[in-house]
């Protein structure tokens, strides 16, 4: 399966921009929980994030992009996601702490996106990176490792 | 220990997992669509955990200050933005260009917050990134 858009700057930009949303996220949801558990600090989003997002339905009435059906696991991305929670409040809590964490968390997440572009898992376009994708990854990696470890950077 | 290393990096990959399955059901219907079931499924499994763990409700939650809630909105636009670009420039590209502006987002953060760091780790780690994201953009 593949789209009809090819890359553009708009995207890389947009992914930009959606790592400067986790900023505020974790600044968000941080401050939560040092008013409740963590699980409240997870659970707050999810509710108030499902109320907006059913407003912008109703409000916006996206077209969908196809007529047939999505397959029904496509919509047990949210157990993933909390499932990323409770893994990670047990891993900051060891000796791994938080910077550990994020840094290993980072590493999980480039591992799992490689494999699952060279698969083209559950149905995404498959992608071989060039070795300028992994000159790249491994430069922007290395970055983060300095940022998390030297800089307090969450 | 073991099992904590595996925990933080399974995380990670559950992060990925989750992206990946909220771009194919965009593919489908779309972003705004795929974020919305992303956060429902998230809360009834949340709540579900709550009920069994029993520590949803403690301390004095309402005392945070208002803004502290907003990390839903914000989450909506998040995973709307990841679904929209992981069909469209692959999960490797999305993941990195994401922790490349979650990195520089925290410095900037920090420098308005006036938050002690290391001002050579903090260019060093800037530096790498943008280097990072010029070697792959530049190819194109």
């Amino acid at each position: 399966m593949s789209t009809d858009t090819p890359p553009r700057f708009i995207h890389y930009l947009g992914a930009f921009a959606a790592g400067g949303l986790i900023t505020l996220m974790l600044l968000t949801n941080g401050t939560l929980a040092q008013y409740g558990t963590l699980l409240f600090s997870s659970w707050v989003p999810h509710f108030t994030g499902t109320l907006v997002a059913l407003a912008i339905l109703l409000t916006l009435r996206p077209a969908r992009a196809s007529q047939k059906p999505p397959p029904k696991w496509a919509y047990l991305a949210g157990v993933s996601g909390g499932l990323t929670v409770i893994a990670t409040s047990a891993a900051m809590n060891s000796a791994l702490a938080l910077s550990g964490t994020i840094a290993l968390g980072l590493a999980g997440q480039i591992l799992f996106s490689l494999f699952a572009d060279a698969k083209g898992l559950f149905g995404l376009p498959k992608r071989r990176p060039t070795l300028r994708d992994l000159l790249g990854l491994a430069l922007i990696a290395a970055g983060a490792i300095v940022l998390i470890f030297w800089c307090n950077a969450t | 220990m073991t099992l904590f290393i595996i925990l933080a990096i399974g995380a990670g990959g559950l992060v990925g997992l989750s992206r990946q399955l909220n771009g194919r059901l965009a593919l489908s219907t779309n972003a705004w669509e795929s974020s919305f079931w992303n956060h429902i499924v998230g809360l009834v499994f949340v709540s579900l955990i709550a009920v069994i763990a029993a520590g949803l409700f403690t301390d004095a939650p309402l005392d945070a200050p208002w803004w502290a809630y907003l990390g839903g909105p914000i989450g909506v636009l998040f995973i709307a933005a990841g679904s929209w670009a992981i069909a469209r420039i692959g999960a490797a590209q999305t993941a990195m260009l994401i922790i490349a502006g979650q990195m520089i987002s925290g410095v900037i953060l920090d420098i308005g917050l006036l938050t002690q760091g290391q001002l050579w780790a903090r260019d060093l780690g800037i530096s790498l990134i943008l280097l990072g994201i010029w070697v792959t953009r530049s190819q194109k």
